[in-house]
């Protein structure tokens, strides 16, 4: 398939590793982070961190838009699904995160009407075909997917949708980054950047990277040879001693992102003051809300909302596996008492999910020898 | 494994796009009908990347057209 197959050639990965090899200071132990849960999953999938040598070490970011929500906000939608009159609408991953008791797929076995979309057009053309019930959808995702929320409330306000509403809990990228390099938990050499995230908002967010903390980026695609690719590119900048933002996925990824994409969201979101991500706690103007001109349409100003802050699990250590501190297997329940099947934690849960990854792609007995 | 899980990833709300060709186009709603890698169709919201003719290739996510791969860079 155009696209695709020329990113998988196992020849090409083979030379591209090689170059790696070739890169790295013998000695030297290195730490890139690949921010996005979709790299993650590739590279589990396809075997890429085979591919490199000992001391370059890919550990997993915060970006799995499905692991950042917390219990108490899951809590949050649980309450909303159960209002009179609700059609609660989500994306699949998201109906089978725990709450602190249930998850939304729980409530629908109680009774309330949880429905699975695939986009937030799907939500409100559900609104549109059933005007007597309320439809709210949850929205979560990072940059990627807030414009697509964006583009459906702008339709739902030309429309005059008004059974329509929108729990938004869409995240942003930089501020958990920025919140990580400040933790004195983690070293890190540099990253791998979100190309779909790039995609919308551009190359030059990422800029904070070089310039306030030295550390190289190269925002990258997402097929074996990509990510292969973005390792080297950060590898060569590190041995240069450059620290520099690279556009690896320049073929999709433009500078300055779409700017229609940016604009739809500057006009429909607001950034909250605050906003707690799971495992990373409370992280200031990390998240979007509803703009005061799109207030109709949010579901948190339309229905009660209990808004309780729940704990996470003692036993769940997914905000350590979020920040790269622990390696999934390293959390005492991973396998075990937490499972994709009965996750505990959401990193368990979404296939983006580091341990879903780990677990899904037999990686924990062999990671288990080599410690 | 969920088969689709195993093949695509998360396309239901994590930092996946699709790249879906387009059949046709819908220019009085803004919407397109393309079709995945797999066949599968759907109508997808080309506000972001508009105009867009049948036939091209466009990037999406959560069923919207975020932007279109560039076939010379892909020649690079």
């Amino acid at each position: 398939m155009r696209f695709v197959d020329e990113f998988r050639d196992a020849e090409l990965g083979r030379a591209v590793a090689g170059e790696i090899l070739a890169a790295v200071e013998p000695g030297r132990h290195y730490k890139i982070m690949e921010v996005c849960g979709g790299h993650t999953h590739a590279i589990y999938k396809y075997g890429v961190d085979d591919l490199l040598p000992s001391n370059v070490e890919l550990v997993h970011g915060p970006g799995c838009p499905v692991c950042v929500i917390p219990m108490g906000r899951v809590d949050d939608g649980i309450a909303l699904a159960h209002e009179p009159g609700v059609m609660f609408t989500c994306f699949g991953d998201m109906v089978r995160i725990p709450g602190s008791s249930r998850t939304l797929l729980d409530a629908k076995a109680e009774g309330a009407d949880v429905r699975i979309v695939y986009s937030p057009l799907d939500a409100l053309r559900l609104a549109k075909h059933n005007p007597d019930r309320e439809v709210v959808f949850f929205a979560i995702g990072f940059e990627t997917t807030a414009p697509s929320t964006a583009l459906t409330l702008r339709r739902a306000k030309a429309e005059n949708v008004r059974n329509f509403s929108v729990m938004c809990s869409h995240v942003t990228i930089v501020p958990p980054l920025r919140a990580l390099l400040e933790s004195p938990d983690l070293r890190l050499d540099g990253f791998i950047g979100p190309g779909h995230v790039a995609t919308v908002v551009g190359a030059r967010p990422f800029r904070f990277l070089p310039d306030q903390y030295r550390k190289p980026v190269v925002i990258s695609g997402f097929e074996p040879l990509d990510i292969l690719q973005s390792v080297l590119m950060v590898l060569r900048q590190l041995a240069a001693g450059r620290a520099e933002v690279e556009n690896q996925y320049a073929r999709v990824v433009p500078w300055e992102g779409n700017l229609r994409a940016l604009e739809v969201m500057s006009e429909v979101f607001t950034l909250r003051p605050h906003f707690e991500w799971r495992g990373l706690g409370f992280i200031s103007q990390s998240a979007l809300r509803l703009s005061d001109a799109y207030a109709e349409w949010d579901a948190e100003q339309r229905f009660s909302v209990p808004g309780i802050r729940v704990a996470d699990p003692k036993a769940c250590q997914c905000g350590e596996v979020l920040k790269g501190v622990i390696k999934p297997w390293e959390c005492k329940v991973f396998g075990t008492a937490c499972t994709p099947e009965r996750p505990i934690g959401t990193c368990m849960v979404s296939p983006e999910g580091a341990c879903a990854a780990y677990y899904n792609y037999g990686r924990i007995a062999r990671d288990r020898e080599i410690a | 494994m969920n088969a689709h899980v195993a093949a695509h990833g998360c396309i239901t709300c994590g930092d996946e796009a699709v790249a879906m060709r387009v059949l046709r186009v819908d220019d009085a709603r803004g919407l397109a009908l393309c079709a995945a890698p797999d066949g599968e169709r759907s109508s997808v919201e080309i506000a972001l990347v508009e105009p867009v003719s049948s036939g091209e290739m466009l990037l999406v996510h959560a069923g919207t057209a975020l932007g279109r791969p560039c076939a010379e860079e892909l020649a690079q």
